[in-house]
């Protein structure tokens, strides 16, 4: 509109007006500068650089890294969610995912319990090679396996798996140090009884909190063990839980126990909605997955072309995101589960296997997108990254 | 030589547009995006077996193949049509106030006039002539402002003239008394971001005729697919665009830009830039104060931060029509007085008013099969929870998101036992993902001070273009055109 013609319109005079009083009143912005960011660092910075504090050995196989942080500060989280941790390893930058196994209301530091993978190759790092004093980053706490007051109910089911009791830790030790109002019983299924992961912790807050009830299920026990044998199961859950028509079953173990043991919910009939799963990284061998085509074995190895330029090997049996970082290709990762979605990258040519339980959006699908962190190359492919 | 013609910071809806107008013209564009995702608001996330839509609730400016709306034009400019399928919302809106009220208003005007008569029987002649009169000041507005007509003038478009500027208040206090019925009538004014005692009346009409003129439509797909197609469209362009790769600085020397440093530390050279980071982060977070004239900040002195919203997105195990859900877009109230209602969006008191998006119930396939999602939204600001000591937020959050729930189930008592998942986001979480300060959604507040008649668009910058809401309006359409009319503009001022 002409300015002229604009002046016509009532009450324009006094809008002008209406602005300059404003700005005579308003707030110098340039002091503004950066506090958007602080405010967004409050909960969710980008990175955060740690420290170990002190390591403590659980197990033989399993130890707990106290991160504090170097700045001071550490956003908060809900029990359950993990960090990224990012490390450098004989020169290849890599990250893993770890849930936090301390409580929330403890924000001090975070402990990562982190169980030594045979054949690994960040566990035995972290297990061996990190000691106290040393310096590690992060992202900042997320994942979507918590408690939710909203819908959860108060009564709840944890059905743990060997190391997949680590979210558990966090919301156990909440509980009970706070006093909240939720019933807890943990089936906690274990290999033998000295793997079990908290043993003592677990036996002393479930002595003295009435919330929390524990049932231990050991695979392969000693003679002298008494208790339930076995893996958790439909038999197992059923007897052990009891009445399940109204509690929130949640489940965290490796790929194999995660799979096993919602089936057995399925045909408890558990309803979906209150079955809560963690993610858990790649399973320990793709080429057994469904829809795996036969032809392709592990260890084929394809020529990846970055951007129409850089090409790089991959094998077929492990997940992209790791050969682009063996190549010195970082991609930003946070659950390297296929979940988060951080490391959605466009391949332009070629095909990819992914499991059962990778989400991506139906848009990114079209497009050709996928999540290289549980995205395995089954042809020659071509990114763009 | 620079190393790029142009580069666009953001890849929001203004972002996009503003992307694609300019490497469909053979400019070579570089797209900075600090996501891992293009489409800022207008994206999704995946919890469970749902594909979230976080943003899109009604798209405006769509139309019909006979009456195409003005949305339609920039995207066949942009030649993303075929790449985009509408799913057409048949109402405007059900309002609910429990035990007082509860009506749906079609997406025609005949209609809404009838539905609103045999509710309010008393005000029968006054909602006609209510209707009449927005849509004689929208046909004034047409010749005003779009068409520009030279001759224009307060004689020649008295309507016009004389509200435009009026607040949305004032004009309904001129036809209505029944709380009820402004209630009814205005709900709209939750688009606008401000109450009708705030809202400019000449925007709640443009609002309310729109939606109804070229009707309320969705996206196949949510309004992700809208922001890949145009995505995948600037890279079929020979576009460059680098996610998870943010600007932190504009390089300006002599009040001239030269380029963009980059979160990894590059630095990219061009003479041009649009910025899709809305006015206040540019010029307060990425460009040196000493480089730009003082009068920009006082500018921005006399803005005040707009709203944001807290939204609660919900899974449900159930198809919309087992759960009595019926509309797509449901507005919940629990106290006529919008103006009072608004007071609450500046506190953490529970929300009195919101909306309740289902979208499987106009796209059966929106979520999967025997199930459906719903977003429920208030408007709230980020302030008050700015001052939530993040060892509370958690808490704070639960305990605003379940107030609002109790309402949601007030009018739909079977959703409580449908919920499969939920994910709450509230203003922090939109300043997390838009970096937007206090998690605005609509940019500035939108006070008639704050309209395109006092808006100067230009940047004391030179070679610095604007799209999305911080330089207009906010929502779908006005920041999907701006950034198209930005592109326009840099593409233009290369011609000069």
């Amino acid at each position: 509109m002409k300015s002229n013609s604009k002046k016509q319109i009532e009450g324009y005079k006094d809008h002008i007006k209406e602005i300059e009083v404003f700005r005579k009143y308003g707030v110098e912005r340039t002091l503004e500068k950066g506090q958007v960011l602080d405010g967004i660092n409050a909960l969710h910075p980008k990175s955060i650089d740690l420290k170990v504090s002190r390591v403590i050995k659980e197990t033989l196989t399993t130890s707990t890294l106290r991160l504090v942080s170097k700045n001071g500060y550490l956003p908060p989280f809900q029990a359950g969610q993990y960090i990224n941790l990012f490390m450098e390893i004989n020169g290849i930058r890599t990250s893993r995912p770890y849930s936090i196994s301390s409580a929330p209301n403890q924000t001090g530091y975070y402990d990562v319990t982190v169980r030594r993978v045979k054949d690994g190759f960040v566990s035995p790092y972290l297990i061996d090679q990190i000691q106290v004093g040393n310096s590690l980053s992060s992202t900042s706490p997320t994942g979507n396996f918590y408690y939710n007051p909203l819908f959860h109910g108060k009564d709840l089911v944890f059905l743990a798996g060997g190391s997949g009791i680590t979210p558990f830790m966090s919301m156990i030790r909440e509980v009970t140090d706070r006093g909240l109002d939720r019933q807890i019983h943990l089936i906690y299924g274990s290999r033998k009884e000295d793997d079990i992961v908290f043993h003592e912790e677990l036996a002393d807050r479930s002595s003295y909190a009435d919330q929390i009830k524990l049932s231990h299920v050991i695979s392969e026990p000693s003679p002298e063990y008494s208790g339930a044998k076995g893996f958790i199961t439909k038999e197992s859950i059923q007897e052990l839980a009891g009445d399940i028509a109204q509690k929130t079953f949640y489940i965290c173990g490796p790929p194999e126990m995660s799979t096993f043991v919602s089936k057995a919910l399925q045909d408890l009939a558990v309803p979906g909605r209150r079955t809560r799963k963690e993610i858990f990284g790649p399973p320990v061998n793709i080429t057994q997955q469904p829809g795996w085509p036969e032809t392709v074995k592990s260890k084929d190895q394809f020529e990846i072309i970055l951007n129409g330029g850089k090409a790089i090997k991959a094998a077929a049996g492990e997940p992209l995101m790791n050969s682009l970082e063996r190549s010195g290709v970082v991609i930003p990762a946070t659950c390297r589960s296929g979940e988060c979605s951080l490391c959605r990258t466009k391949v332009l040519k070629g095909k990819v296997y992914q499991p059962q339980g990778v989400k991506l959006r139906k848009s990114d699908q079209k497009y050709n997108y996928i999540h290289p962190c549980m995205a395995y190359p089954i042809e020659d492919l071509e990114l763009l990254v | 030589m620079t190393d790029y013609d142009a580069i666009v910071i953001g890849a929001g809806n203004g972002g996009l547009t503003a992307s694609l107008t300019m490497a469909k013209a053979g400019l070579k564009t570089l797209l900075l995006e600090r996501h891992n995702i293009p489409g800022g608001c207008a994206t999704s996330f995946i919890r469970g077996r749902f594909e979230f839509e976080v943003a899109l609730h009604q798209l405006s400016g769509i139309g019909t193949v006979d009456f195409p709306g003005p949305l339609i034009k920039t995207f066949s400019d942009l030649d993303v049509l075929d790449d985009i399928e509408f799913v057409e919302m048949k109402n405007l809106y059900r309002v609910v106030y429990p035990g007082k009220m509860d009506l749906v208003l079609k997406a025609d005007r005949a209609e809404s006039i009838k539905t609103l008569q045999e509710h309010f029987p008393n005000d029968a002649d006054q909602i006609a002539r209510f209707y009449d009169f927005v849509w004689e000041y929208c046909n004034q507005w047409i010749h005003v402002v779009l068409m520009k007509d030279a001759e224009a003038s307060a004689q020649k478009y008295p309507v016009f003239f004389k509200y435009a500027l009026k607040s949305m208040q004032e004009v309904l206090n001129e036809y209505f008394t029944d709380p009820l019925l402004l209630s009814a009538i205005g709900m709209y004014y939750a688009y606008l971001g401000l109450p009708p005692r705030l809202s400019p009346f000449g925007e709640f009409a443009l609002v309310l005729w729109g939606y109804t003129e070229f009707k309320p439509w969705h996206i196949k797909g949510g309004s992700q697919a809208l922001s890949n197609a145009l995505l995948n469209k600037f890279l079929e362009h020979g576009g460059t665009v680098r996610f998870n790769c943010s600007a932190i600085k504009i390089n300006v020397q002599d009040e001239t830009v030269t380029g963009v440093i980059t979160e990894d530390g590059d630095e990219v050279s061009t003479k041009r830039i649009i910025s899709n980071a809305g006015t206040y982060n540019t010029y307060i977070d990425l460009i040196d104060s000493e480089q730009v004239p003082s009068q920009k900040y006082k500018e921005l002195a006399g803005k005040s931060v707009g709203v944001s919203g807290f939204t609660i997105f919900i899974g449900f195990d159930e198809e919309p029509d087992k759960l009595g859900i019926r509309e797509a877009t449901n507005f919940l109230t629990m106290d006529a007085d919008a103006n009072k209602a608004y007071d609450y969006s500046k506190t953490l008191l529970p929300a009195k008013n919101m909306l309740f998006t289902c979208y499987d119930v106009d796209d059966p396939q929106f979520s999967p099969v025997g199930c459906c999602q719903g977003a429920l939204i208030c408007l709230a600001y980020g302030e008050p929870w700015l001052k939530v000591p993040p060892a509370r937020y958690f808490e704070r959050k639960y305990e605003f998101a379940r107030h609002m729930l109790t309402i949601l189930y007030k009018v739909f008592p079977k959703c409580e036992n449908h919920i499969e998942e939920i994910e709450v986001a509230t203003p922090l979480t939109h300043m997390r993902y838009l970096g937007h300060p206090g998690g605005a959604i609509y940019g500035f507040d939108h006070l008639g001070k704050d309209t395109d008649f006092f808006i100067e668009k230009a940047s004391p910058i030179k070679g610095l273009f604007h799209a999305g809401a911080w330089m207009g309006s906010g929502g779908f359409q006005p920041t999907l055109m701006s950034g198209a009319s930005a592109g326009r503009a840099l593409i233009k001022s290369l011609k000069n």
